[in-house]
């Protein structure tokens, strides 16, 4: 057994340049592939979104059909590129491959049944012999590919939903509780997936999309829902926090004197004589409070530690300016 | 005086700005004296004044805006809070509760919304005033309407 063991990381170990070009390549090439993919599946989507406005689900669930169906041909010649090796030994790959399609063409629902199938076909394909080892690095990244693929045709799926529902909404505000219901009986198999899958997938790597589908469509977590994440800042959070734009708005400085229309200067836009808000310049509120001495904007009479706050800011403007001219007085 | 002055020259220039933001309000300048102004004010909709275009005489004192301007209806008018010789208006913004914060504009606007909600219980026309306190809206209404027609509407022929 150790020595099999042995032999096995000889052999790995031996052509390893060889395959690491190799590998390069079909990186590269899988990296076009996908940008290519990409660039298809966004048209789609754009046609999607463009056909779909009427909210017909059953049309927008076959123009997925062939979206993904599109999507798997297009990796299949990568594979095949890969070599005869795995046509011999892969009959499960194969199998797993049709079972793959046939889930993908179903349902959401079925493509995480298809991804739940992928870690387990991998594990017993590494079981295997140590010649299918570059099988079984090949496999894994067209596992990968297919990964990102069935993951992003979700995503675009969802974006699809989401882009539907928001129409929808635009059409008729007042948005019906059955349409939610909809999005989120869309939304809980992935929710459920992410349940039960966390012990095999990476979780980093699935937290992300979620974040961001739900940044898209806003129906991802329920405020009670225990799979929300802790850092999300909540709705109740925000409204708790002081609305600062209201707040200024509310105590907005006009930029004249309601009162004599002259510019308030900026010891008058500081000056706040009264708790209802009202501003106007130092010179009116003087002459009003030789008068009946009542607020224009109240009409309450001034309070007189208000004033008296008034008469040390005018101190202090007295002050500022001594100073100043004091200044000028000694440079000069 | 200067104050005054130059607040109401700010509020001349106001309303020229505005002339089309309240198609209801005409507010028109002496010629001569900035502290005589005139102002036509159509009546409101589904009042008995409704139609008609309503004249009013605006007298600014010297120290405006710390008090109010006298106004009148220098068109007639049958209303409980105008007197019926003389137009004189009872409004209480226009008494104590004058705010320097007001303008001729909102003085406008106070005195169309006092024609669509009268107080029949501070009344300058007794007539009026009696007829809407016993409850005859109908008789008070057609009177209102009467005169808006014969004061207040450009004559036919």
């Amino acid at each position: 057994m150790i020595s099999d063991t042995i032999t096995n990381a000889s052999a790995t170990a031996a052509p390893t340049s060889a395959r690491d070009l190799g590998k390069k390549k079909r990186t590269n090439r899988a990296a076009k592939l996908k940008q290519s993919k990409l660039g298809l599946r966004r048209e789609q989507w754009l046609s999607q979104v463009a056909m779909i406005n009427r909210g017909d689900k059953e049309e927008m669930d076959s123009n997925r059909r062939i979206g993904s169906e599109k999507t798997d041909q297009r990796d299949r010649p990568v594979e095949n590129l890969d070599g005869q090796r795995r046509e011999e030994e892969d009959n499960s790959g194969t199998h797993r491959h049709e079972s793959f399609i046939e889930s993908l063409s179903n349902s959401p629902n079925s493509i995480l049944s298809g991804m739940n199938s992928i870690p387990n076909f991998s594990s017993s394909s590494s079981s295997g012999s140590g010649g299918s080892c570059s099988g079984n690095i090949t496999e894994e990244e067209d596992a990968d590919a297919d990964d990102d693929g069935c993951l992003d045709d979700w995503e675009a799926i969802a974006d699809a939903l989401a882009a539907d529902d928001e129409k929808h909404e635009k059409e008729n505000p007042p948005v019906s509780c059955e349409e939610h219901e909809s999005i989120k009986e869309s939304a809980s198999p992935r929710d459920l997936m992410n349940g039960s899958d966390v012990a095999v997938r990476d979780a980093n790597a699935d937290c992300p999309r979620t974040m961001s589908r739900k940044q898209k469509s806003n129906q991802a977590w329920r405020p009670d829902d225990k799979l929300r994440p802790q850092g999300l800042p909540n709705l109740e959070k925000q409204r708790s926090f002081p609305v600062m734009n209201l707040h200024y708005s509310s105590l907005a400085v006009p930029s004249s004197c309601p009162i004599c229309y002259e510019d308030l200067d900026l010891t008058d836009s500081n000056f706040l004589p009264c708790p209802c808000g009202f501003r106007l310049c130092l010179f009116c509120h003087k002459t009003i409070c030789d008068g009946d001495g009542r607020c224009p904007g109240c009409r309450k009479p001034y309070e007189r530690n208000t004033i008296k706050v008034e008469t040390s800011i005018q101190g202090g403007g007295l002050t500022i300016r001594l100073a100043r001219s004091s200044s000028m007085f000694c440079r000069s | 005086m200067q104050q005054s002055r130059a607040r109401l020259f700010k509020e001349y220039k106001e309303v020229q700005r505005e002339k089309v933001a309240d198609p209801d309000i005409q507010l028109v300048c002496d010629d001569t004296n900035i502290f005589k102004w005139t102002a036509l004010i159509k009546g409101p909709s589904e009042t008995p004044y409704e139609g008609g275009v309503f004249q009013l005489a605006f007298a600014v004192p010297e120290p405006y805006p710390l008090q109010p301007p006298q106004v009148r209806f220098l068109t007639k008018i049958f209303h409980p809070n105008v007197h019926f010789k003389t137009g004189e208006i009872c409004l209480d913004i226009l008494k104590n509760a004058w705010s320097p914060a007001w303008t001729l504009q909102s003085v406008c606007r106070a005195i169309i919304a006092l024609m669509a909600h009268p107080e029949p219980d501070s009344p300058l026309n007794c007539d009026s005033g009696n007829l809407l306190r016993s409850g005859d809206v109908r008789g008070f209404n057609s009177m209102a309407s009467m005169y808006t027609r014969l004061a207040a509407m450009p004559k036919k022929g």
